[in-house]
């Protein structure tokens, strides 16, 4: 089987910051990682590869550096890395994002198994998969814990409401995975890093893989940012500090007065 | 060599870093410094091929290796002694003890031994200092004597003392320095060579979890292709030409743990309230403890760049500038950690916070690898030269070509340090004329002045490129501010302390006053609060809170 | 379109700014690259305003025979003859937010409802505010299927053209609604906090950046312009019974090979008697500063005590004190009980996302500089330690 798994750099979000006094966004030293259900994504298909012996190749969209976390992949195992980077992408909204991707899929070939993490940590929408899966006509999954690969049977543990569904798909069929105490994500050796820059890796513009530019950037966004702002700001709770005597009775005295426990 | 690409380069970093995330946790580092003990299985697992494979970037890659350069290995130290020092010197020990080898092996050695360390993994210590050899190795005492056969020598036995030998009591293979006949030479020796015995770990003020022993050697037999370069009397030249290259090593020692004690105080600061307010609102704290010793150990970093660069270029040598490098980082690595303790108060006197072992961990960089006063010596004695060689110019067109970058970008402290580069010329000018330098006290004097003046032209040169490394976590405002006071500050300190040596050794000054600009210099220091403030703040944000 | 013109001076101001890093400096130029989405930040800091934005006329699409607020109804997963699928409270606050958005356009709200089996659905949809609902009815309804469930609702879009439809982002709705939108090439904003209604287009705004920054997103040249909403972010209307909801029964051609993906097992882990911390009014939650699974449990008392449930934060479900079904946050469950009683927790900005909507929070943690205190209404500086046994006293012995 072919899988492809789909990965992005997106900044750490937990360190993303709101400067107070302008409201601004300081990505300065804000480093960039691979997004944490990609990783999961990523590890769930080498292990595939592991047991099957799978190729895998890793798709991409992105700046030049985003060569970075296909990089990684190349390191942990995936045969082939490629980039998608070109200026007419600039702009794209999660659904021009999945129409570049979706082409991209389309000139790789056959392809019996998408990968990809249940949303990035910086845009959190979780579209992209879903959107790519449309757009090549693929049945989706969501959700999913863990797969497995059965014959020529997707057989894939999705989460639902306090438990889990297990369903089965035959190929071509996109997974989105979610992070699980199922895989552990693994980070490459330094032999492994070198042996990487030996396997093929390409970057592929619009051009190449026959995007065509009214679907793509902002002008083929049917989303737009109207504005970005940092989140209200709170008055700080009524404070108090004593012992745990006098702590426990404050807790009281408030649970009486919001009349949560009787006078 | 030349090193890798940053993608390459900055995957292994982010590697290093989940393992030690995962598998050195504070709380059993400072359990292990507790009980003085050298974490055996993380140094093994770090090598495994697997799991990082660490030591393989001192290796060419011809012999199972990955080869890194000297910036790969400047990050990979800097992040080491983030993590702990200890550790650090147990892998550094290893690269240390496989430059022998690298710098004088014949292809046979290296082929057998660098495959070796390659592939089995092993630890290896560096055997050269003595009881009465540290800093001075021509005092070697270990004697390495010929074993003859049928009129033919067939191996060396070798008799000493080595003391203080990091992964001493730990390594599997030893390149000792001994005194053959023909001179000092390098000799292979295997841990279990019958005569070979370490001596126990010792009770350090820090660094403790690295293990540090005396050898003794009961002649130990060598056969005598174990002699590195298969040529006598080439040791000591061999441990030198690596210098500039270890010493950058240590510098970058220096800057991870000084870094990193700053940057728990930077986190603290902005937690801590007192008089109404964080701490990290407060100039009287910042401006003391925090500003001048990141401002110090980023002139390092920009220095350590620069010596790197060179060196990963094709060049050799450079001991001199690896010398201010070390010198600069260990010294001011030293400062800043002390300063952390005081910047966390009673927090940071206590062991549950780091920085009290930082402290303790960072002092040893400014002893081993060249002590700092030895380094002041070898900074004067190879800038001397070049003051003598260039009549006077040498800092002189120095400084011309800083006015060149000044007036390009007027931002970033370049004319501060040319002011300060003038006043060195002027005041290394003066003591040749006076023949100062017969006084030892001048000499050292006159080596931190350089370490200071060239780091401020280097640091300033950097803040005034176009693109900045990927190493620097600042924008471009916040780094230029910070080039900005390191200069002014090494301008002052240039021209006044440069006086006042010379003023101090000889009857009169003649017209260094002047020659030293202290106007110009003190025109210069305008400024200097507001940069200072524009410093916190970038500080504050890029090390927010946890 | 963005456009940097000689106006600038190359003083750098935009670069830090930009959430998405696209600007670099080029021979002492701003020069954008692909990543820009013309958020517009760095517009706003630029001291000679030498950037500007241009947005392409809204095209000349005529979208004015798009009517109508539509909010998708889910169902439960299970059901049987004796106890029929229900609404999930989600629905009732959507039609609670799109209610005032109806009424603010002038345009019916509409349930979409997709089902095997009415069962007087239309009651309630219509006393929590729908104006009409859409049903479908068949067999091929019976459970959730992307590829089923989309293509019925893709036809109903085109067939009846609402101007916008609401999803819970549930894990249905994450699953159902980008699917729908990607096929009508419209757009779809996720996890919307608020919905407005500005110049006729819905305003929808949501975090992003785990929460460090807020968004307002428009879709102007999108009908219908979707979002996805998570329970407990908007507030449901007080049923009004006896308001009828008008159905209009659509048809849907489904064949069984539509269901690609086939369900093989279902398991619910969780015992249907536990409670759901998502429904609970009263909340006593427990973080890292707990320290261990024992004295955790104490918050269990505590809890009960108090006639409420325990939660947890992702720190504390990480080290084991509790399982992931009592986790607050982000990628956990989103709650706004009563009362969010915490102890221990810091309130990092994934944590305070799933809490923030509750009626009154009292903190309890050591650190005064603790984030927690920020969306609290009352903070307690103290050890968990010393006060959670004396509060479980002080409540046995009535105070």
């Amino acid at each position: 089987m072919n899988i492809v798994v789909l990965v992005k750099q997106v900044p750490d979000s937990t360190e993303v910051k709101i400067n107070p006094e302008t409201g601004h966004l300081i990505r300065a030293g804000v480093p960039s990682i691979i997004n944490p259900y990609d990783h999961f994504a990523l590890q769930a298909a080498l292990e595939l590869k592991a047991k099957h012996d799978f190729k895998v190749t890793l798709v991409s969209m992105g700046p030049p550096q985003a060569k970075s976390v296909v990089q990684m992949g190349m390191a942990l195992g995936a045969d082939e890395g490629i980039l998608l980077s070109d200026m007419a992408f600039a702009g794209s909204d999660t659904w021009s994002t999945s129409y570049a991707l979706a082409k991209a899929i389309r000139k790789i070939g056959k392809v019996d198994l998408i990968l990809a993490g249940m949303q990035a940590i910086d845009g959190d929408t979780a579209q992209t998969g879903p959107g790519v899966a449309q757009q090549l006509g693929m049945p989706q999954v969501t959700f999913c814990e863990k797969v497995e690969v059965d014959g020529r049977r997707v057989i894939a543990r999705k989460q639902i409401d306090g438990g889990y569904e297990v369903l089965e798909a035959r190929p071509p069929v996109l997974l989105t995975m979610i992070m699980t105490k199922d895989y552990t994500p693994r980070y490459p050796s330094f032999l492994a890093v070198n042996a990487s820059l030996k396997k093929p890796f390409h970057v592929w513009g619009a051009a190449d893989v026959g995007a065509e530019e009214q679907y793509l950037g902002l002008k083929g966004s049917p989303t737009q940012v109207s504005k970005i702002y940092p989140p209200p700001q709170r008055e700080k709770a009524a404070m108090f500090s004593g012992s745990g005597q006098e702590s426990v009775a404050r807790i009281l005295q408030i649970m009486r007065q919001e009349h949560f426990i009787e006078e | 060599m030349a090193s890798m690409d940053a993608i390459s380069r900055n995957l292994m970093l982010d590697s290093l870093k989940e393992y030690a995330k995962r598998r050195i946790p504070y709380d059993l580092i400072r359990e292990l410094d507790e009980k003085n003990e050298f974490p055996a299985e993380i140094l093994k697992e770090m090598y495994r091929h697997d799991v990082l494979g660490l030591h393989l970037l001192m290796v060419p890659a011809e012999y199972g290796g990955v080869s890194g350069g000297t910036f790969d290995i400047y990050r990979v130290c800097e992040l080491l002694a983030r993590i702990d020092l200890g550790i650090a010197t147990g892998v550094f020990a290893t690269f240390l003890g496989t430059d022998p080898l690298n710098v004088g092996g014949t292809e046979e050695q290296k082929e057998k031994w660098l495959k070796r360390i390659a592939s089995e993994n092993l630890l290896v210590a560096y055997g050269a200092t003595e009881a009465d050899a540290g800093s001075d190795l021509v005092n070697l005492r270990t004697r390495a004597e010929h074993v003859v056969k049928n009129g033919k020598i067939v191996g060396y036995n070798l008799t000493g003392n080595k003391q203080w030998i990091s992964n001493g009591g730990v390594a599997d293979l030893y390149t000792i320095l001994a005194l053959a006949p023909g001179g000092p030479s390098w000799f292979l020796v295997e841990r279990d060579m019958e005569g070979f015995s370490p001596n126990k770990h010792e009770d350090k003020h820090g660094i403790r979890l690295s293990n540090t022993a005396g050898l003794s050697l009961d002649n130990v037999y060598v056969p005598a292709e174990n002699l590195i370069g298969m040529e006598e009397g080439k040791g000591l030249l061999q441990a030198q030409a690596v210098f500039g290259y270890t010493r950058v090593m240590v510098a970058a020692f220096g800057l991870g743990a000084g870094e990193e004690a700053l940057e728990q105080a930077i986190r603290y600061s902005q937690q801590r309230i007192q008089g109404g307010g964080p701490l990290s609102e407060k100039q009287g704290y910042t401006h003391k403890l925090i500003v001048p010793n990141y401002v110090r150990m980023e002139g390092a970093r920009a220095y350590i760049e620069y010596t790197s660069q060179r060196l990963d270029s094709g060049e050799h040598g450079l001991q001199t500038e690896g010398a201010i490098a070390k010198y600069g980082a260990s010294e001011w690595g030293n400062k800043a950690a002390d300063d952390a303790i005081q910047a966390l108060g009673g927090y940071g006197y206590t062991k549950d916070f780091p920085v009290e072992k930082i402290k303790r961990d960072i002092k040893i960089c400014c002893i081993y690898e060249g002590t700092s006063e030895v380094l002041e010596m070898t900074i004067y004695r190879g800038r001397w030269q070049e003051h003598l060689k260039s009549r006077g110019r040498y800092y002189l067109d120095m400084a011309d070509k800083l006015d060149q970058v000044h007036a390009e970008e007027p931002k970033a402290g370049a004319h501060a340090a040319a002011l300060a580069l003038r006043a060195l010329a002027a005041v290394l000018e003066e003591c040749r004329v006076q023949k100062l330098t017969r006084h030892q006290h001048v000499t050292f004097k006159l080596g931190k002045l350089i370490c200071a003046a060239e780091t401020a032209a280097i640091f300033s040169t950097a803040a005034a490129a176009k693109k900045y490394s990927e190493t620097v976590r600042f924008d471009r405002e916040g780094w230029q501010a910070m080039a900005r006071v390191f200069a002014r500050e090494a301008a002052l300190n240039t021209a006044l302390e440069g006086l006042a040596l010379v003023l101090g050794a000889a009857e009169q000054a003649g017209n260094l006053a002047d020659a030293v600009n202290i106007e110009a210099v003190q025109a210069e220091q305008k400024g200097m609060i507001a940069d200072m403030d524009l410093a916190a703040a970038k500080l504050k944000q890029t090390f927010k809170a946890k | 379109m963005i456009e940097v013109s000689k106006k600038c001076i190359g003083c750098t101001k935009c670069v830090p700014v930009c959430p998405f890093a696209a600007i670099n400096m080029i021979d002492k130029k701003a020069v954008m690259n692909e990543a820009c989405t013309l958020c517009g930040a760095c517009v706003q800091v630029c001291p000679v305003q030498a950037i500007t934005i241009t947005r392409e006329e809204a095209s000349a699409r005529d979208f004015s025979g798009f009517k109508g607020v539509w909010v998708y109804v889910e169902l439960t997963e299970t059901g049987d003859k004796a106890h029929p699928k229900k609404i999930k409270p989600v629905t009732f606050e959507l039609l609670g937010a799109g209610r005032k958005l109806a009424d603010e356009l002038g345009e019916d709200l509409c349930a979409v409802l997709l089902t095997d089996k009415n069962h007087n659905y239309e009651k309630d949809l219509g006393a929590y505010g729908a104006d009409k609902v859409y049903m479908v009815e068949h067999d091929e309804l019976f459970e959730y299927n992307t590829d089923v469930f989309s293509t019925v609702i893709v036809g109903l879009v085109n067939r009846h053209k609402p101007s916008s439809m609401l999803y819970g982002a549930t894990i249905q709705g994450r699953d159902l609604a980008p699917r729908v939108a990607s096929t009508l090439y419209v757009g779809l904003t996720a996890d919307c906090t608020a919905l407005a209604i500005k110049d006729g287009l819905l305003l929808q705004s949501r975090p992003a950046f785990g929460g460090n920054i807020m968004a307002d997103i428009l879709a102007p040249n999108s009908r219908p312009q979707m979002s996805t909403v998570r329970p407990n972010v908007m507030k449901m209307n007080e049923p009004v019974l006896g308001r009828t909801a008008v159905v209009v029964r659509e048809s849907a051609k489904l064949d069984k090979s539509l269901r690609r993906v086939k369900v093989l097992e279902r398991k619910i882990v969780h015992d249907a008697g536990a409670v759901k911390i998502e429904g609970a009014s009263i909340i006593v939650s427990g973080g890292r500063g707990m320290k261990t699974k024992e004295k955790f449990k104490q918050l269990e008392e505590l809890s009960k005590l108090l006639g409420g449930v325990v939660g947890a934060s992702r720190a504390a479900v990480d080290l084991g004190f509790k399982d992931k079904a009592h986790q607050v946050g982000q990628s956990g469950t989103t709650v706004s009980p009563k009362l969010y009683l915490s102890f221990g927790i810091s309130g990092a900005v994934q944590h305070i996302v799933g809490m923030k909507a509750s009626d009154v929070i009292v903190a309890v943690n050591k650190d005064p500089n603790a984030p927690i205190f920020n969306v609290a209404k009352y903070g307690i500086v103290g050890d968990a330690h010393e006060i959670v046994p004396r509060l479980i006293e002080a409540l046995k012995n009535g105070k």
